[in-house]
């Protein structure tokens, strides 16, 4: 069941100046989320990230398209009781303490006041703060505002929870503990939609992504699929000439060592060709792997791309 | 229930600020002048005044005359100018990037945001309202002995007047979301241009016509002072209710009325077709 779907989703900007022009933020995106997954999206600065979530979300209203959130229109005003939210550059009274925090969000969420105090406690507990739970929010830390963030956007116990940047300041242990309170949250059937620019923690999260550049969806799939190359990396005992030579005439291979090459491969019967080849002409096979490479190179050579 | 957060919310924001402490030492300042000024002495020198102006007076009518001073236009100007300083920074507060997007994120729709903030500031109004007149009705009573209870409907006026003139400010907010800007507005809306307009359309009633303007001239002045709100006008009505007078002419209860409706329906029409 799709807990997402964005159609054509356009949104354009008037600009300030005298002047006709008009910034498209977004431009006929379509996608779709399923329940259960932790879905990323990226793009560089201005890409429109925020601006979709932020349509998602009722903050902002697209110029055409459209959206729904659990099937509904994104216009119903209850289905944001099933939703988490924790924005970018968020900013809370700093009048509050982090439990205040929890306590104004949770009921401006609906949560029973009878579940609050529990849900607060077991939420402070889950992102670390409840030594802090007493003291006004001015006093914390960037990473500590970013947990209080996530425990805000947890409250309601919501079925998807949008992230902008929700690892943001936060140290490295930090980061580790917040990755493991998202996969927790998807083993608990959870969806979470994540915008990040740290492509790295995302490859490590993300059953899917999509990535958007100037408003465009450029790429959107698998993790695995995106990362995927179709070369595959052979390790062997040390190639004689004649099969060095073989390697890269016939088959295009690129080699890095005598005991290490590349070859492209559409599928698995021309990798078999090439292991039947290499065995015939007696060369150990010590492994044979499908190339990666990572979401960082994917995403800088589509964006460079299209630049 | 969420409605009831979000109030309760802008509540503790006008304690946060520091809001209700400045007002407790405000209307401290204003209750100690009134405990000094409301003596016998002060409700002889009315009397007197009464007698020389009216020919007939009485002790309970100068009484009645000084209550009327209190909630006169130049104290109602103070009044409410000091509460319309104090909320104006409610909705540009509230406009802050990144606490706007959290609060439109949450299950309460932008209606009963903008209802709820007109409730809010309209509460605090009345509460303010209410412990300070209702102190200074205290003092003056138990000083003179005279129990004038029409005294304390002026805290329902003195509210519906900060309620037209807080419509105003919810929009202005919407629109500019600069504090500054909100109270320079508002201020000058509420004085000098309706008072100007207030003064004007008295100057062209019939029977207090001093000297006559062009239609065109009048058509713009009853323009003007039709689509302003009417505080001053609202004023003189609390002061009737309080002489116990008959109210002379409803027409400024019901065009107020109208301003705050058309205020609200602006702001929420303007606050739900807004992208933040």
């Amino acid at each position: 069941m799709s807990v997402i779907t964005i159609n054509n989703l356009r949104k354009e900007y008037s600009s300030k100046s005298f002047s006709k022009n008009r910034i498209i933020a977004l431009d006929n995106v379509s996608f779709e989320v399923g329940e259960g997954e932790i879905f990323g999206l990226l793009g560089p600065n201005g890409a429109g990230k925020t601006t979709l979530v932020k349509i998602l979300l009722g903050i902002t209203f697209p110029t055409s398209g459209s959206g729904r959130l659990f099937d509904k229109d994104l216009n119903d005003v209850y289905i944001k009781s099933r939703l988490g939210y924790l924005p970018e550059n968020h900013s809370f009274p700093n009048y509050f303490t982090g439990e205040q925090v929890l306590n104004y969000f949770g009921r401006l969420s609906g949560v029973n006041p009878v579940d609050l105090k529990r849900k607060t406690d077991e939420y402070l507990n889950i992102v670390g703060m409840n030594e802090w739970r007493k003291i006004k929010i001015r006093k914390y830390s960037k990473g500590m505002m970013q947990r209080i963030g996530l425990a805000q956007a947890m409250i309601s116990n919501p079925d998807l929870i949008f992230l902008d940047e929700p690892t943001d300041g936060v140290d490295p242990i930090g980061r580790k503990e917040i990755r493991d309170v998202l996969l927790s949250l998807k083993a608990q059937g959870k969806t979470i939609f994540l915008n990040s620019h740290l492509l790295s923690e995302i490859e490590m999260i993300c059953d899917r992504v999509a990535i958007l550049n100037k408003g465009i969806l450029v790429k959107e799939g698998r993790v695995e699929d995106i990362t995927s190359t179709d070369s595959y990396s052979f390790v062997t005992s040390e190639l004689s000439d004649e099969v060095y030579n073989a390697l890269l005439l016939n088959y295009k291979a690129v080699i890095q060592s005598k005991s290490n090459f590349l070859v492209s491969a559409n599928n698995l019967d021309d990798v078999n060709i090439i292991i039947d080849f290499l065995r015939k002409n007696r060369i150990l096979i010590q492994s044979v792997a499908k190339e990666k490479i990572t979401l960082e190179s994917k995403f800088i050579n589509l964006i460079e791309h299209k630049l | 229930m969420e409605l009831i957060t979000f109030i309760s919310g802008i509540i503790r924001e006008a304690f946060a600020k520091k809001i209700i402490l400045s007002i407790f030492i405000f209307f401290s300042l204003i209750l100690l002048f009134i405990v000094f000024a409301a003596t016998n002495d002060s409700v002889a020198g009315m009397l007197a005044f009464l007698e020389a102006s009216e020919g007939n007076a009485d002790y309970r009518s100068a009484v009645i005359y000084f209550e009327t001073a209190v909630v006169s236009k130049i104290p109602m100007f103070m009044l409410i100018a000091f509460y319309l300083i104090i909320v104006s920074s409610f909705i540009p507060s509230m406009l802050q990037k990144g606490h706007i997007d959290l609060l439109l994120s949450k299950p309460i729709s932008r209606t009963k945001i903008i209802i709820g903030h007109l409730i809010a500031g309209t509460s605090f109004a009345f509460l303010s309202t209410l412990f300070l007149f209702g102190i200074i009705w205290i003092i003056i009573s138990s000083k003179t002995g005279i129990w004038h209870v029409p005294f304390l409907y002026s805290v329902i006026w003195f509210t519906f007047i900060f309620l037209v003139l807080y419509s105003f400010v919810i929009l202005i907010g919407l629109i500019t979301k600069n504090t500054v800007l909100n109270i320079l507005i508002n201020l000058i809306l509420f004085f000098p241009l309706s008072w100007i307009f207030y003064l004007l359309t008295m100057v062209t009633r019939k029977g207090e016509q001093f000297f006559s303007f062009g239609a065109v001239t009048e058509f713009i002045i009853k323009f003007f002072y039709y689509i302003f709100p009417k505080p001053w006008d609202l004023a003189d009505i609390c002061e009737s209710i309080i002489k116990q007078e008959s109210i002379a002419s409803y027409q400024p209860i019901i065009t107020s009325f109208l301003f705050i409706g058309i205020m609200l329906s602006l702001s929420i029409w303007y606050f739900n077709k807004k992208d933040y």
